[in-house]
């Protein structure tokens, strides 16, 4: 939740500092100043958005699972690794002892 | 319960072939009422058939027949298909009819591995257990690499109480499968079953050695999942092997320092059951049990 605000806040100041530069530059151009760069304040703004932004994917990000093949071994069961599909016997005795009402649905 | 979650335990099922057929059978009929096949887009055909088989498997043949129409529908003249309507087909008719169907199926298309294991599969249910072998091994020297294939062999052997045999069918599972500890676990309560001790010990702790690969991080407090068996079977043979004196057919070396493999087996047993409540029967008699012997 809080990684979540985070990320919101650190794209909001990405986005305001990218807004402000692109005013600032068209008030640059109205003036016909073009050498002068972009303040302080505006990049200073675009590099917390970057900082938040990374801090709040790392908090958001979801939990770690375990890699080693034994861990993964050890919630398996001998039913799953030996089920042999292939040969599987699907039939049983329904059949023959309730005749023509095996099957049906109630 | 709600259909994501069952869409995504039957999705669960059907990559871990797992044989849960009431279960699938229950999340199934969820999917199948609530609209979910639109839902699945591609994967609705592979779903259907996971339904029908755990519909036949529980009995509920209507909703078989139900999902085989809706998949002969979109796939006439499938050979997975007519696999399907061959298992359809062993529930109701009687075996000679089914083995007429996959024989002319057969010799129409003979590699088909998927209706060449139902036609073992049947000759194994009615008896024919010789015939069944036989043609299994031929499968088995077509296709060396189904695992399953050699699985069922196993079985087949240690149904008629060929230990040898099985462990030879089970040293090929080993070869094209070895990192499994399911697979090692099986070959060491074969050795067992067979009477050759000290394989049956080394089988088990190469088991106990694959639980924790990692030999940096520090082994796990409790045994869980197949430990636990691999650890009773150490107690069982370090039981065996100071009691009598063993010979192994196999030529095994018998371990040295038998009590102390025998008094780490108590110990970790001990930490499994230890921990369990007081109420647990298992736990008190499999506690009693290491105590007495």
């Amino acid at each position: 939740m809080f990684g979540r605000l985070l990320i919101v806040l650190g794209a909001a100041a990405l986005l305001h500092a990218a807004f402000s530069t692109y005013e600032h530059l068209s008030y640059l151009k109205a003036l016909g100043r073009l050498e002068e760069s972009v303040p302080n304040d505006v990049t200073l703004e675009a590099l917390v958005g970057l900082f938040l932004g990374i801090l709040g994917a790392s908090l958001d990000a979801p939990a770690l699972k375990e890699i080693t093949w034994a861990s993964e071994m050890k919630k398996r069961s001998i039913d799953e690794m030996d089920s042999r599909l292939g040969f599987a016997n699907w039939s049983n005795r329904g059949s023959t002892l309730l005749g023509e009402s095996y099957g049906k649905g109630q | 319960m709600d259909l994501p979650s069952a869409l995504q335990k039957l999705s669960t099922f059907r990559a871990r072939n797992t044989r849960a057929s009431q279960e699938t059978f229950d999340k199934g009929l969820v999917v199948l009422k609530g609209n979910g096949l639109k839902k699945l887009g591609d994967e609705s055909w592979s779903f259907l058939e996971q339904l029908a088989l755990a519909a036949i498997d529980v009995g509920r043949l209507d909703i078989a027949d139900r999902c085989l129409q809706l998949l002969t529908d979109k796939f006439p003249g499938s050979p997975r298909l007519d696999c399907l309507h061959g298992i359809r087909k062993e529930v109701t008719e009687s075996p000679a009819a089914v083995l007429l169907y996959y024989g002319k199926l057969l010799q129409a298309d003979p590699v088909n591995v998927a209706l060449w294991k139902r036609k073992i599969s049947v000759l194994r249910r009615i008896g024919r257990i010789d015939e069944a072998v036989a043609e299994l091994i031929e499968l088995l020297d077509t296709f060396y690499t189904d695992v399953e294939g050699w699985l069922e062999l196993v079985d087949m052997y240690c149904s008629v109480h060929q230990y040898i045999s099985s462990l030879q069918s089970l040293s090929h599972v080993l070869l094209l499968a070895p990192q499994n500890p399911f697979h090692v676990l099986r070959f060491a309560e074969t050795a067992y079953t067979a009477g050759d001790i000290p394989l049956a010990m080394k089988s088990f702790l190469n088991v106990i050695d694959m639980a924790d690969a990692d030999e940096d991080a520090p082994a796990e407090q409790v045994p869980s999942g197949f430990t636990i068996r691999a650890w009773f079977g150490i107690k069982q043979c370090a039981c065996r092997l100071q009691r009598e004196r063993i010979t192994s057919p196999s030529q095994t070396a018998v371990p040295e320092h038998v009590q102390l493999f025998d008094e780490l087996a108590t110990e970790r047993l001990k930490t499994v059951y230890a921990g369990r409540d007081k109420s647990d029967k298992e736990a008190t008699e499999v506690l009693e049990w290491l105590a007495r012997v």
